[in-house]
């Protein structure tokens, strides 16, 4: 057996008997399993991203320039809607989902602290309340930073709040308070990026029970 | 195909032995979730409790009547996992019949919807980082074809203008990548873990 196999069971590619041959052949060696198993999530988290959109998979870079003057002018436009239906519903608006540290208040409550770390075992899980999300990196103190936090389901990922114009709070953190209680139970994730750069964003994800 | 020391672990379990158990279940864990995955259709929850049912039905006939042909342990514990994969299916089959959505909205348990989700979102997360890292166009849309397209390798390097050398390289690149985010992310992990092994 090999990764041609790998590839022609992952693809449906196989008959029956080569099938079983080939599951029997996983259960003897668990190594070669754990690589058709990689294989099985490559193709699964493809499909799951693809359902969002496929434009993951055919972005250009030569039109990277286009893609961040799209995108500032995108900005600018959001600003602009948030600015006007926050000024038209500010009265009857409750706590927004997600917003920037405003008070000393605030730090004393519970916190979330989500960082990169090899190795780590469980995604870390948001506690109830306002809660005054750290996020660990290497940032510019010079520059603005958007916070998007978007929601996991199986098929797709809606993109639930964004904040833009954010600083960091130290070059190694950049900090946001997320109103848990106004999140459904879900897995989600924080994508923050540095703003007017074609830099990636970094991710984060956690759950919320 | 390697030598899987079928009799020797069948041996030892009937005797007893706690240790051949657990070695059992790292022997075939990893196959198990393969030959499940394929049969659970991305329900997370299910694939585990399948696998978890498969490694108690083989580990208790060891210990009782024991498997006709112990050196055929593998494909007696696949084929058991897959009779209670059509066992499972058509246990759903016949609920699909007689739900009541409320009170199975009422009973749901978040937690648990959480983790069945999540094996397959952390997919997802890792695959959006390797398309953020790729550095080709080209290099994405040869996984979308590959995988999402079932093209065939042979046209997808006619039609992409490839040698089947260059192929093969960008998507030994990807999948080694891809492994490694979903390491540096802690997620390749969280399978055993559930297992508690």
């Amino acid at each position: 057996m090999n990764l041609q196999h790998i590839e022609q069971y992952v693809a449906g590619r196989l008959g029956e008997e080569e099938s079983c041959a080939f599951e029997e052949y996983c259960l003897a060696n668990p190594e070669f399993a754990r690589q058709a198993e990689y294989e099985q999530r490559l193709k699964a988290g493809l499909a799951i991203v693809a359902r969002g959109s496929t434009a993951e998979f055919v972005r250009s870079d030569s039109h990277q320039a286009r893609w961040n003057f799209a995108a500032a002018a995108g900005v600018l436009l959001t600003l602009f809607a948030m600015y006007y239906v926050w000024g038209h519903h500010a009265a009857r608006a409750a706590k927004p989902l997600m917003a920037a540290v405003a008070t000393d208040s605030q730090r004393s409550g519970p916190a979330l602290r989500l960082a990169m770390v090899r190795g780590s075992e469980n995604a870390p899980v948001l506690p109830d309340g306002s809660v005054r999300v750290e996020i660990v990196g290497l940032f510019d103190l010079g520059s603005h930073y958007s916070v998007a936090l978007d929601r996991l389901e199986r098929n797709t990922y809606d993109t639930v709040a964004t904040l833009y114009s954010q600083h960091p709070t130290s070059p190694v953190t950049l900090e946001v308070m997320v109103e848990s209680d106004q999140l459904k139970p879900g897995t989600y994730s924080l994508r923050v990026r540095k703003q007017a750069s074609g830099e990636e964003s970094l991710d984060f994800s956690f759950v919320r029970f | 195909m390697d030598f899987v020391p079928g009799g020797e672990l069948s041996r030892r379990i009937r005797e007893g032995d706690v240790s051949a158990e657990s070695e059992l279940i790292r022997q075939f864990e990893p196959g198990l979730r393969v030959l499940l995955r394929r049969r659970t259709g991305g329900d997370h929850g299910l694939l585990q409790d399948l696998v978890q049912e498969t490694l108690l039905v083989v580990i208790q006939r060891l210990r009782g009547a024991g498997i006709e042909d112990p050196q055929k342990l593998a494909a007696f514990a696949a084929q058991t996992a897959r009779n209670l994969a059509i066992a499972s299916l058509r246990k759903a089959e016949r609920q699909k019949t007689d739900v009541d959505t409320d009170a199975t909205d009422r009973n749901a348990d978040p937690a648990q919807n959480v983790d069945a989700i999540a094996a397959d979102i952390e997919a997802a997360l890792a695959v959006r980082a390797l398309l953020r890292e790729l550095p080709q166009a080209r290099d994405r849309l040869m996984l979308k074809r590959f995988y999402l397209d079932d093209h065939d390798k042979h046209v997808i390097c006619q039609e992409m203008d490839l040698s089947e050398a260059a192929f093969n390289q960008a998507l030994s690149r990807a999948r080694k990548r891809f492994r490694e985010i979903l390491e540096e992310r802690g997620f390749a992990k969280r399978d055993l873990l559930s297992l508690g092994l």
